[in-house]
């Protein structure tokens, strides 16, 4: 026996053999999963099976999915259960057994049945879902909005949980100094009790509704059976009648329970429906100083075009004043220019009809008679008209052009 | 007392008279008087139109 020995290999070879002789079939197979991790295309997962009762282990083993597989039953499952594969879900496979002399020993998964998955727990939540919107309830807290100065926040949550105290730290350090006014109403948060407790708080903020303006139900998170307290039918219809917003904050991303798809807004932890909070006011203050902005705007683009076309009034006006100014300058000096020259055309004018009666009082002059060779006769300085007036011996002066002289009248 | 005279009238007399004069419809004895009153009117329209510009130099001025 001592030589009858084997290299690993030789060894590890037999039972692959073994294993093919003896599980050459494939099988369904109930278990949990422990892990769950792809890579290169294939899926590598850990199964697990735990004890009802003391939820300890009691067995364990690798599993594959190949890629060739995998591809397919991948989508089937996300369009079946509303998500992937992931660690904590039950599920079923259908698998051979496979021994790798070098790998070792793991089931080779072929086929997932994802209805396995979604499970009682799951179909009894598709069931309150589907009873929600039947009563047409399901959206009714999404129709509310959280208002714009969600300052009053009515809180249910465990009295010194650790989620509650991050939720108030994180209200009252907020960056803005924003100041919010906290009432907690305390509730039992896990396990049986939630669903009396949380609605008992509900009513008691529903009594002082005027008191607040958005409730924030909050818990630390924690394992995902823990909150199949919040997954009921009667806390669902209270929380999605509630007239004001509610904002859940009662576990981590893959907690999601029905309580949260009720809700006007669901974040993953208590400091998420803090930040939210805080940039609602935040957003509000924004669109506040954003309106003064606009307006101190405004007023000053009026005031400066106003200031603007007033200044070019300004130098208009005297322009043109100016102008008219001018042009009346412009008139007398015209008006001026005129009356000396009327009064020398007047004046020109009657010298020139003084000319006109002097040359016509010329024709009179008895001197150009005697120019042409007439002579005047005079008697006692009288002309001399007829001969009968005169006497011989009388003197008589006569002129003619260049003088006088005197005769006798014989 | 003599009125505050206006300029708009001041210069409707100071044309009627000039229209008047190159007319010829003054005579002569008139003449010499109703030049006198033309200069007036032109004194005074001009007088006028300065301490307006003066005025309105001014008021330019403080504005700037």
């Amino acid at each position: 026996m001592r030589e009858d020995r084997y290299t690993l290999r030789q060894l590890n070879l037999l039972v692959r053999d073994a294993v093919e002789m003896q599980l050459p079939d494939e099988y369904w197979v109930e278990a949990e999963l422990s892990e769950c991790r792809e890579r290169s295309g294939h899926c590598y997962m850990e199964l697990i099976e735990k004890d009802a009762t003391t939820n300890t282990p009691v067995a364990r083993a690798s599993a594959k999915c190949w890629r060739q597989t995998w591809q397919m039953v991948l989508p089937y499952f996300k369009r079946t259960t509303g998500q992937p594969l992931r660690a904590g879900l039950k599920v079923l496979l259908r698998v051979y057994a496979q021994f790798h002399e070098a790998y070792g020993f793991s089931w080779i998964v072929t086929d997932i049945d994802p209805t396995y998955t979604l499970g009682d727990m799951a179909r009894k939540r598709q069931e309150i879902i589907r009873q929600l919107k039947e009563a047409g309830v399901f959206d009714l807290q999404r129709e509310l909005s959280i208002p714009l100065f969600a300052k009053r926040i009515a809180i249910i949550s465990a009295a010194g949980a650790a989620g509650y105290g991050d939720f108030c730290r994180q209200l009252e350090d907020n960056d803005y100094g924003f100041r919010f006014t906290i009432t907690l109403f305390p509730a039992i948060m896990q396990g049986e009790q939630v669903e009396p407790s949380v609605i008992h708080a509900l009513n008691q903020i529903y009594e002082r509704i005027h008191d607040f303006d958005v409730v924030c139900i909050l818990r630390g998170g924690g394992a995902t059976a823990d909150l199949s307290g919040f997954d009921t039918l009667a806390l669902a219809e209270n929380v999605a009648q509630f007239p004001l917003p509610i904002i859940t904050g009662i576990g981590h991303e893959r907690d999601e329970s029905i309580l949260d798809m009720v809700a006007n807004t669901r974040v993953k932890t208590p400091t998420a429906a803090a930040a939210l909070l805080i940039d609602n006011l935040h957003h509000v203050l924004n669109r506040i100083e954003q309106a003064e902005d606009t307006l101190a705007h405004y007023i000053n683009e009026r005031l400066r075009s106003q200031q603007q076309r007033i200044s070019q009034l300004a130098t208009l006006i005297p322009t043109l004043a100016l102008h008219t100014i001018s042009e009346g300058h412009h008139r007398i000096e015209m008006l001026a220019s005129r009356p000396p020259i009327a009064i020398e055309r007047q004046l020109t004018e009657q010298k020139h009809r003084l000319e006109r009666i002097s040359l016509q009082l010329q024709s009179f002059d008895p001197q150009l008679l005697l120019s042409r060779g007439y002579s005047i006769t005079l008697k006692d300085g009288c002309a001399v008209r007829d001969p009968k007036q005169l006497k011989p011996g009388d003197e008589l002066e006569t002129r003619v052009e260049k003088g006088t002289f005197r005769t006798i009248v014989k | 007392m003599k009125e505050e005279q206006k300029y708009e009238e001041a210069l409707t007399q100071l044309e009627n008279i000039v229209r008047k004069m190159e007319a010829g419809e003054f005579d002569i004895d008139e003449l010499a008087v109703q030049l006198k009153t033309a200069q007036r009117l032109i004194k005074f329209c001009k007088d006028k139109l300065s301490k307006t510009e003066e005025e309105l130099r001014k008021i330019q001025d403080e504005q700037e």
